[in-house]
């Protein structure tokens, strides 16, 4: 049985993953959709009641049948390199794709509808309220008026991306940033725009899940820290990540809504308060870890490579154990 | 007319930065020139900060 990776070539931390897969003697297979029609090929037959279906790149050739788990790492537009790319093509080779794979019995990591809804941030906070998870006050509106009261009930705000995307033309990043007490909130009307009320947060915890194993990470707020400066993605590096211990009831919170999200794996980003409460932030289905395994040496990505290397689940679970058998 | 979050915006890091390394689809992997396996060399990764959670992604979503 093999482990399919969907992701692009440059993606080098799926390459720290690759290299335990490789070591413990799993076959793998790995492939970025965006290169169908060139270096990748697919092939589904649905005969007399069966499915037969392979995907070949590189050389290698696997059934869909075949495999045990699929990765879907950063994999690109399907068919985006292709001679003559088109969305047309796209819509096409994804459907394809996907559709077949849907119709496998191997496990996802994550299930591409699961990892769709898991993207939505207001659906995430919802759902961290839900399972019990510490939410900060959050706003998303296109009213202005809504904001200025906002804003008198929580003086000390921080606006973000609704959706974590960034501006491409031109390309631009949005950080999460302190708003100031006497900001116009006029241009409110014009987007929907996410408030939160700020954490004053003594640290950053990043917790990454994999499967039932969480791994978390703490960073602590430098003392001499900007106080406008609240995205540490965005902050100088001055404090390397260390292990820490997730709380019971964190742990337990965080248990339900990856059940509930069905992920298999999620990278959650929380804020320490003074008191030691983690607020959640958000949870990243597909967040890097990289950084974090480098920092602390936790083994993430060997966690990563053991659970795609469990056998494909038995036809007709749930997506976060395995499979999607209905075919869509 | 520009969505308030917009306010906030900052110039993207330019994030493709030449890596030192190469794909080899024999072995599924990014290679070093000196043929040594990339994700063997942890110190050199998150010098380039090429595993990182970063702000502004033009590829994907999730950081």
């Amino acid at each position: 049985m093999t482990v399919l990776v969907l992701t692009c070539e440059e993606d080098v931390t799926a390459d720290l993953v690759m290299v335990h897969l490789h070591a413990a003697g799993v076959p793998v297979v790995r492939i970025d959709p965006a290169d169908l029609t060139g270096g990748v090929a697919l092939s589904g037959e649905y005969v007399h009641g069966a499915f037969r279906g392979h995907l070949a790149a590189g050389g290698r050739l696997v059934s869909v049948s075949g495999l045990r788990s699929i990765w879907v790492r950063r994999p690109g537009a399907p068919a985006n390199r292709a001679p003559q790319p088109s969305a047309w093509l796209t819509e096409e080779a994804s459907q394809a794709l996907y559709g077949m794979l849907r119709g496998s019995g191997a496990r996802w990591m994550n299930h591409p509808d699961a990892a769709r809804r898991a993207r939505h941030k207001p659906w995430q906070l919802r759902l961290a309220q839900r399972s019990g998870l510490p939410v900060p006050a959050t706003l998303i509106t296109t009213f202005p008026q809504a904001a200025r009261e906002f804003s008198r009930r929580f003086p000390d705000l921080v606006v973000k991306p609704v959706s974590g995307a960034h501006p491409q033309d031109p390309p631009r990043a949005v950080p999460t940033s302190r708003v100031a007490p006497d900001t116009d909130f006029a241009a409110v009307a014009f987007g929907p725009t996410l408030l939160q009320r700020r954490i004053a947060k003594r640290a950053d915890i990043r917790l990454t899940v994999v499967g039932d194993r969480m791994l978390a990470a703490r960073m602590a707020t430098a003392p001499d820290a900007d106080p406008a400066e609240v995205d540490v993605r965005f902050a100088a590096p001055a404090q390397p990540w260390h292990p820490a211990e997730v709380p019971p009831r964190i742990a337990e919170a965080v248990r339900t809504y990856l059940r509930e999200a069905e992920l298999a794996y999620g990278a959650f980003d929380f804020a320490e308060d003074g008191d030691g409460t983690w607020w959640f932030l958000e949870c990243n289905q597909s967040g890097q870890f990289g950084f974090v395994e480098a920092d602390t040496g936790q083994p993430i990505a060997r966690t990563i490579a053991e659970w795609l290397a469990l056998p494909a689940a038995p036809e007709r679970e749930g997506l976060v154990n395995g499979s999607d058998s209905t075919v869509a | 007319m520009q969505p308030f979050a917009l306010n906030y915006a900052r110039p993207a890091a330019q994030l493709e930065l030449t890596t030192p390394y190469s794909y080899d689809s024999g072995l599924q992997l990014n290679v070093l020139a000196d043929g040594r396996v990339a994700a063997h060399d942890l110190a050199l990764l998150r010098e380039l900060g090429t595993t990182t959670s970063t702000a502004g992604s033009k590829t994907h979503f999730d950081d």
